[in-house]
């Protein structure tokens, strides 16, 4: 089993990927494949990955998914010999996509709904950080209406505009002791609805490789009127915030993509992703009550980042299709601001998954992807919280297609 | 027979996966370094205790930093530590201050809490408390000096110390430097001489009774005291003493926050006037410090004598509500000097050090901790009391991570520190 095992993970390459708190699970074939796929026409999720080959697929389609993450860290406090964990909490990112349009025009049709950003941290409510977080939910879905032009046989332009449904709910403990001796604590809840936009192209060379370069723009999801809802001792109560102004950068991604096809069955896929990261400079929050909870702006002063990813396809059979990809995302957070609602550090991903034909119409894919997040031990400059963080995510998926 | 390969190649995945589910961090080593932990005492004064919101209670106790250091000390060989605790239907002990609410100028009120004191029926002017018998590892004694290790009658003098005797005041004779000595130990913390300086500091420098130790008797004693404490060969740790002038006891109530009050009603008030220790009439100055106690004394304006209290040299405001600048330059003085004598024996007789003038001076000025801001600022700032100069639980909790860091550095030990983020600060209604 394990000559098996280690056959495995050195011939296949593998993949999956993710930052912070963008989350790369948009398609289940990709996800695969390592989160590789602006450079080849693979299917429906072209919507997300590469507008401009979405011209180059040769079926309509329509597919629907889900990533249940499962995501586990560890902290420990410098100079203590605690080790705490995050609670077990599934977040499940979902997908859908459909394409539309006679595959004989140059002129298609596409709409994708995919969850680009979020997360789910959720740690004990006792726990040594818990002034600093016990849980963030974010999550922002986007819904992007699409269209893609094949301006020649072998090139494909195509953009969509994109409508960004985001929510967020971050409570932490405020250090404010009540009359049982316990902390105060917090609760932000908000929604913002923004809108933005994903363009690509797509060129199939002469050689036989395909190339796509894309652009996925920032949107800057931005909270008005949230609600703050602190539960503090009652002398304090008339001097509490109620409602809280947040933005929050969700960054651009510029990528360019590479397909090979070394044989009519096999596809490999190469990107490059530059996340744009550097316009999260802070985290501000904005109270509508200043008595005694200042407004705050956190520094996160993010740096742009690469991530790189690998996969390939093999159409084994007439109905099985064998995925696997690797990849390597560097952090965006430098030293000093690491958070423990986002403990991010290098990360390695690793993903297998496969594709089954049911019938001409009916396609089922599943992936699984694994990442593995190195250890880091800091101390944040602005909390003061000193320690060292190890995570590991595991990552099941699952999507059904119909095509025509 | 390749599908199957690949099959059985996707399931090995799945199990390391799971198997490996809840990452790991890298071991850490435990270990007691060259110190025995086996029975460790603690020895010195209020802080020592555990007293908090001015007073000794259970709560208190219960958050004392060597309780702290000695839970720790379990996780490399540390024994059994016993406290001298409050029964629990007496649980308010001495007596002590709780926060219940503010007024409408948002200045705190605060009420003393005596509904289950564990007071006897004093001896002489002594307030007596329930004795404790049982095992002894905690002897914090609320309002020690230095200067009274060595006094045998110091058991009839103050009821905390009086408590923990087996005699009843006033015919106890042991000084209580034999006292904490007379069963072996392994370590000890010895945290003294706060007392030697604060009692003349808080009193404004107006109690004749109550003057700075002589820095050669504290010297002397210091010395004294850690020839005696170290004579089995224990190993320890001594701390200095903080800065009481950095306290929220001497920097809530500023001249610029009377003065503020004032001209609220009366905008043409533009000094105020103290009585300084060497008898003289002045206008206030910036250097003066006003003690805690006149924020809610209701007495600055107030006239007497048809003159109002505070706002003109006929009537300064007495010498017991303000250490003048001379007074604190007395302060500041002797506790340089005192913490001189404290750095020099630990050096010369290798016991570990915690700094505690630096260390509340660090934290006092405004430092994050897990998340926590804490200052020295009164109510607000988390680390000190309702009495301004004894800390709050969390406050106790940064002092024992100090304490187990010096012990860890000093004999190589690996003494896990608290988690600060489980301790209180000021409790709010």
């Amino acid at each position: 089993m394990k000559k098996i095992l280690l056959s495995f993970l050195l011939a296949v390459p593998i993949l999956g990927y993710s930052q912070s708190f963008q989350v790369n699970l948009q398609g289940q074939k990709q996800t695969a494949m390592g989160g590789a796929g602006t450079g080849v026409a693979l299917d429906e999720a072209a919507v997300f990955f590469n507008p401009g080959a979405v011209s180059f697929l040769k079926k309509n389609g329509v597919q629907a998914g889900i990533s249940p993450l499962y995501l586990k860290t560890a902290f420990r406090e410098n100079g203590s010999n605690i080790t705490e964990y995050n609670k077990d909490k599934i977040a499940t990112p979902v997908m859908g996509y459909a394409v539309f349009g006679s595959p004989a025009n140059r002129l298609r049709f596409g709409i994708g709904i995919y969850t680009p950003f979020g997360g789910a941290m959720h740690w004990k409510e006792d726990w040594t950080g818990k002034y600093t977080v016990t849980s963030l939910d974010l999550q922002a879905i986007y819904i992007q209406p699409t269209l893609s032009l094949k301006i020649t046989d072998n090139i494909g332009i195509g953009g969509g505009l994109v409508y960004s449904l985001g929510k967020v709910d971050l409570r932490r403990a405020v250090p404010i002791t009540k009359p049982n001796g316990e902390a105060s604590t917090a609760k932000l809840k908000g929604d913002a609805k923004d809108f933005g936009w994903n363009a690509g192209i797509y060129v199939q060379t002469v050689s036989g490789v395909s190339i796509g370069v894309t652009h996925r723009s920032q949107i800057t999801a931005k909270v008005k009127n949230g609600d703050a809802i602190f539960d503090v001792p009652d002398a304090l109560k008339a001097t509490m915030p109620t409602k809280f102004n947040a933005e929050l950068p969700l960054p651009a991604t510029t990528s360019i993509g590479l397909g090979f096809y070394p044989s009519d069955k096999t596809t490999i896929a190469v990107d490059v992703n530059w996340v744009h990261w550097n316009k999260y400079k802070e985290l501000a929050f904005d109270y509508d009550n200043n008595a005694r909870i200042p407004d705050t702006k956190s520094p996160r002063n993010y740096h742009d980042a690469a991530a790189f990813r690998v996969g390939i396809q093999n159409q084994t059979t007439n109905r099985l299709a064998l995925r696997a990809g690797i990849a390597y995302a560097m952090t965006p957070v430098g030293k000093g601001y690491v958070t423990p609602e986002v403990p991010d550090a290098d990360r390695l991903l690793l993903s297998a998954g496969l594709g089954f034909k049911a019938s001409e119409r009916f396609l089922i894919d599943l992936s699984f992807l694994y990442e593995n997040v190195k250890a880091r031990n800091e101390t944040n400059i602005e909390t003061g919280l000193s320690g060292e963080f190890k995570t590991a995510a595991y990552i099941p998926g699952i999507s059904f297609s119909y095509k025509w | 027979m390749k599908s199957n390969f690949i099959y059985k190649s996707i399931f090995a995945v799945a199990i390391l996966g799971m198997a490996s589910c809840k990452p790991e961090l890298k071991d850490i080593t435990l270990t007691k370094g060259s110190a025995d932990f086996s029975r460790y005492i603690a020895v010195g004064n209020s802080l020592t205790s555990g007293y908090a919101d001015n007073g000794l209670f259970l709560e208190g106790q219960k958050n004392s930093y060597p309780g702290m250091i000695a839970e720790q000390m379990k996780a490399v060989g540390g024994g059994s530590f016993s406290t001298p605790f409050f029964k629990d239907t007496e649980a308010d002990g001495s007596g002590h201050l709780v926060l219940k609410g503010f007024d409408a100028k948002g200045l705190p009120q605060i009420a003393a809490q005596a509904d289950h004191l564990a007071v006897r029926p004093e001896s002489g002017a002594v307030t007596l408390f329930t004795k404790y018998t049982g095992d002894l590892n905690n002897y914090g004694v609320p309002g020690i000096k230095l200067l009274h290790i060595t006094v045998p009658q110091y058991g009839n003098l103050n009821g905390f110390y009086e408590r923990l005797l087996p005699g009843n005041a006033p015919g106890n004779t042991t000084p209580y430097l034999d006292f904490v000595t007379a069963k072996p130990y392994t370590f000890f913390s010895m945290w003294l001489g706060n007392n030697d300086i604060l009692g003349y500091a808080s009193s404004g420098g107006a109690n004749p009774a109550d003057q700075p130790t002589p820095k050669a008797t504290f010297t002397a004693l210091y010395n004294m005291a850690a020839d005696k404490m170290t004579a089995n060969q224990a190993k320890g740790v001594v701390a200095t003493i903080p800065d009481v002038l950095g306290t929220p006891y001497f920097n809530t109530v500023t001249l610029a926050s009377i003065l503020a009050t004032v001209q609220a009603t009366a905008p043409t008030v533009t000094a105020i006037y103290i009585r300084t220790g060497a008898g003289v009439s002045r206008a206030a100055t910036a250097q003066d410090y006003f003690v805690l106690p006149l924020l809610s004394a209701g007495v600055i304006g107030v006239p007497t004598g048809g003159i109002p209290y505070g706002l003109h040299p006929l009537n300064p405001i007495e010498s017991r509500w303000v250490l003048d600048k001379d007074e604190a330059a007395i302060v500041a003085d002797y506790t340089t000097a005192y913490n001189n004598t404290i750095k020099s024996v630990a050096a010369a007789k290798g016991l570990a050090l915690v700094d505690a003038y630096a260390l509340l001076k660090d934290y006092g000025a405004g430092k994050d901790v897990n998340g926590v801001r804490v200052s020295a600022a009164f109510i607000t700032g988390n680390i000190f009391s309702l009495d301004g100069i004894h800390l709050t639980p969390m406050g106790y909790s940064i002092v024992a991570n100090e304490f187990i860091k010096s012990i860890n550095a000093k004999y190589g030990s690996s003494i896990p520190i608290v988690d600060v983020t489980k301790y209180r600060g000021v409790k709010f209604p």
